[in-house]
């Protein structure tokens, strides 16, 4: 039984400049921002094969979520493969894999999150059941992609 | 995001095959411990630790009825492990959608 998680979205830029950026300090900024006045993001970043990316993020020093994730693959620029260990404010932790894909679609790049090692199939399968399916919605998040709602970090934090 | 050990144990309840079809039995009727038995070929204490794990989770509720144990159904705890999924999956695509906003806003620019 499969337990993935699949997220989508297509960006008007070419692969090599979506995975650039992907792998940049700031775009691993922008990708863990929010609009929220004072919202931290601490991001380190050895892009290496058994390197590590961790982002301390959240709403304040005493509510930081942690993401740690170690590089398994790295094919520039059409693939990244991380062991993720998302870490909860009480502590407690659980891993996943994730793999971005980075592919040419109609001038632009298709950029694909999938989520290994969900907790259980039984509960994604049911929470998809209410979901669009993905590339239905690629039509209203490239209209969504008009807005430059990207990440916004304070630096005095 | 929020996180309860509730949530915890329910997810831990869920993640066995056996304890989501000793659910799916019980969402038909409800039945002994000796009847959930049956359709796995489990031994009745076998049953009972997925029960008792389905318990403690609140996604069954057991009761003593003459010589057997019955159970059921309990208060239902998936719709919170439906929403922390829901929750999860948003922040997710959230990730996505503003880094792919960043990246062609930094192309306008350039």
């Amino acid at each position: 039984m499969r337990l993935d998680l699949e997220f989508t979205r297509l960006i008007a830029a070419a692969p090599e400049e979506v995975f650039d950026a992907f792998t940049d300090p700031a775009g691993q900024q922008a990708f863990y921002g929010q609009d929220d006045p004072g919202w931290i993001v601490q991001s380190q970043c050895d892009l290496r094969i058994g390197g590590a990316w961790t982002v301390d993020f959240g709403p304040s020093p005493r509510e930081l979520y942690r993401h740690r994730h170690v590089f398994e693959v790295i094919e520039r620029p059409h693939r990244l493969v991380l062991t993720t260990t998302e870490t909860r404010l009480d502590g407690s932790s659980f891993d996943t894999q994730i793999e971005f894909t980075f592919e040419a679609w109609g001038g632009k790049t298709l950029m694909t999150m999938t989520h290994r090692g969900f907790p259980t199939a039984e509960l994604r399968e049911e929470h998809e059941r209410g979901v669009p399916n993905a590339l239905a919605r690629l039509d209203r998040l490239i209209q969504l992609s008009r807005t430059p709602a990207y990440a916004r970090h304070d630096p005095a934090l | 995001m929020h996180y309860t050990p509730t949530l915890d144990r329910t997810f831990f309840a869920l993640s066995d095959p056996t304890r989501r079809r000793i659910l799916e039995l019980l969402a038909a009727r409800p039945a002994t411990i000796g009847e959930l038995a049956a359709p796995f070929g489990l031994t009745l204490n076998g049953v009972k630790k997925h029960v008792r794990v389905l318990e403690q989770a609140d996604l069954v509720v057991t009761e003593k009825v003459g010589r057997a144990r019955e159970c059921r159904l309990g208060p239902a705890q998936l719709q919170d492990a439906a929403r922390w999924i829901e929750d999860y999956r948003r922040a997710w695509q959230g990730r996505l959608d503003r880094f792919g906003a960043y990246v062609e806003h930094r192309q306008g620019r350039g």
